[in-house]
């Protein structure tokens, strides 16, 4: 599904990210995890067209993101760490927006989110402005527009920062729903029992890959009870350094 | 077709936006009622009620003739003098603008046939109200000469007469014959409005995007740059046209300003201007971060177009550079479109050049907005 060949994005001097090589199978929940300024995020950034890299190449759906961003665009759904939808709009017409703007038609882009606002519990609050609605629910609702045409690619930035622990298991299990429909979810976190979610994680450090595999192979590997001791062996190394 | 699907979408979003934000309903609608009425009625070259004062050394019938003449208009408003002040310190003191000091004699001299002199005193501070004062005074001075001659016996004072009249100059004001000054600063008024609401609106609703974070939201979908633009600037050229018409209404029902030209003209020439002043925003809204700094940089390009436009003082008054400048603000040839169309009638062919110029500027604007918005966003 992600395919990526020595992906490189320097920013002057700083390297951002550091010669990434990945590789992401369909229906596979990938996790990102790192400290803040890693390179998560800016990965995730290239990854759907929102930066060109400096060196390096991504392949999504075997459609190669620099030349065919286009298309690519239409495979993924994307959620920013920043809430993203326009408050003064009701909760619907963010919606509406959003199919408008894939171009999908409304028929369509109602069955594809019909389930899960129900699932979600907005399918009451459909008509109310979206700056009124709780944090949690704003959360929930900016999947839903990522999910408004149906993408096989669901790229989510720190979705659950900010959101209740029964929220975030919650959603959750949806990204679990999704994987097993079919489509690739990439997830970035800060939470390592997110991680344990995961089919496969990567922690980066400076730009670079410091471990990837699955969470269990991870931990044996490493010797860990948990992914938080994980993190802090793999990726703590630097900071106790640093002291 | 899919294209044009997204389009409204995005004009669809847009117009439930503005209608939902009170700040933008105030901006659009309140705003122009206030800026005309407002500035319509203060914003002035009629100088009324001078405060002038009399020192009136002759006190005879004619002095106090003369001084009638003056305070039978509302262009002056007496002021008192007492024994103690003297005409100096009149103007020092703020107490008039004008000082006429009559001298004693004037009546002889008039009887004789003699050109009595007067002085008068004014003050320069605000150098275009003392030049219209005094405009004024050499007026009513004429208008009490002429008064004077009037039924007095030619012969006696035929050489005053004479001089008087060896070559008169008949003045006639074309297009605007009361020379209200109304005519003159409610189309520039027009002018502002549209600059100001296209300018910052677009500038503002462009930053609010890319404040919010919706902007990188928008990028990650397959909406082209183009769609997104004229999604978001389209709402904004309509909602000024309408804005336009809101203006003209009121300056018709408060003013009693009709548009002598073409309306349709009027809206050509408004649409061609809207993509320079909507061109500006763009590309203030791709250099800003913030809708504060949005506002901040609008305002002030606003000021100096404004400024250079020859809304308060005219082109030609300027200096031979500041006229280049002002020849490139485009704010410079709308206004005098709108002039030209709202109070002399002009048609589009009196207006060709115009219409290029403003072509052109727009072409060089937007296409620089639109340019610098692909680069930066």
């Amino acid at each position: 599904m992600i395919k990526t060949e020595e992906l490189t994005r320097k920013f002057g001097d700083f390297i951002a990210v550091d010669h990434l090589n990945l590789q992401i199978v369909r229906g596979e929940i990938f996790g990102f995890l790192g400290a803040n300024g890693a390179g998560k995020t800016t990965t995730i950034r290239m990854l759907c067209g929102l930066l060109m890299p400096s060196s390096g190449r991504i392949w999504v759906n075997n459609l190669d993101v620099a030349k065919e961003g286009e298309k690519v665009k239409k495979s993924i759904g994307y959620m920013s760490q920043r809430f993203s939808l326009y408050q003064d709009l009701k909760a619907k017409e963010n919606l509406e927006f959003y199919a408008g703007v894939y171009a999908t038609p409304r028929a369509e882009a109602w069955e594809n989110t019909l389930p899960l606002l129900e699932q979600f519990g907005l399918k009451e609050s459909l008509n109310m402005r979206t700056a009124e609605l709780p944090m949690g629910y704003k959360q929930r609702l900016s999947l839903v527009c990522a999910l408004v045409h149906n993408p096989p690619l669901v790229i989510l930035d720190e979705p659950t920062s900010g959101v209740d622990p029964q929220a975030r298991r919650e959603f959750w299990q949806v990204i679990n729903q999704l994987a097993f429909a079919g489509k690739t979810v990439l997830v970035s976190t800060h939470f390592m029992d997110e991680a344990e979610y995961c089919h496969r994680v990567i922690i980066m450090q400076a730009g670079k890959e410091v471990a990837l595999g699955p969470p269990r192979e991870l931990k044996q590997r490493f010797e860990v009870q948990n992914m938080q001791e994980l993190f802090m062996k793999v990726a703590g190394g630097i900071n106790a350094k640093l002291k | 077709m899919k294209g044009l699907g997204v389009l409204s979408t995005f004009i669809k979003k847009e117009f439930r936006q503005i209608m939902r934000s009170r700040e933008m309903l105030l901006v659009l609608f309140l705003l122009p009622a206030i800026q005309l009425l407002v500035m319509g009625f203060a914003v002035t070259n009629e100088v009324k009620h001078i405060d002038i004062s009399f020192f009136d050394l002759d006190r005879s019938i004619q002095s106090r003739r003369l001084m009638e003449a003056f305070s039978s208009t509302d262009r002056f408003h007496l002021v008192e003098v007492g024994e103690q002040d003297r005409p100096e310190l009149q103007l020092f003191r703020w107490k008039s603008k004008v000082v006429i000091v009559i001298p004693a004699g004037f009546e002889r001299k008039l009887a004789q046939g003699r050109i009595p002199a007067l002085q008068l005193l004014l003050d320069g501070i605000d150098g275009n109200t003392a030049s219209i004062a005094n405009a004024y005074v050499q007026s009513c001075v004429k208008g009490f000469t002429e008064g004077y001659l009037r039924g007095k016996d030619p012969r006696r004072v035929g050489y005053m007469l004479q001089g008087q009249k060896a070559s008169e100059i008949i003045i006639q004001m074309s297009f605007n014959p009361d020379l209200q000054s109304n005519l003159n600063i409610i189309p520039g008024i027009i002018a502002v409005l549209v600059t100001v609401t296209s300018m910052l609106l677009s500038a503002i609703s462009l930053v609010k995007e890319k404040e919010l974070g919706t902007l990188e939201q928008l990028l990650v979908t397959p909406v082209k740059k183009y769609q997104l633009l004229i999604g978001k600037i389209l709402p904004y050229l309509l909602i000024t046209l309408l804005q336009l018409q809101v203006a003209v209404l009121l300056a018709g029902l408060i003013f009693g300003i009709r548009v002598a030209g073409s309306y349709w003209v009027l809206t050509l020439f408004s649409i061609v201007y809207l993509f320079t002043s909507l061109g500006f925003g763009i590309f203030i809204s791709t250099r800003v971060e913030s809708q504060q700094q949005a506002m901040f940089f609008s305002w002030f390009m606003m000021v100096i177009m404004i400024l250079l436009s020859g809304f308060f003082v005219p082109v030609q008054n300027m200096p031979q550079g500041v006229r280049w400048v002002s020849f490139a603000n485009p704010l410079t040839h709308y206004m005098t479109v709108l002039r030209e169309i709202v109070v002399k009638g002009s048609g589009l062919m009196q207006l060709k050049e115009e219409l290029l110029v403003l072509l052109g500027g727009g072409m060089l604007v937007f296409g620089f907005g639109i340019l610098s918005f692909r680069k930066r966003v």
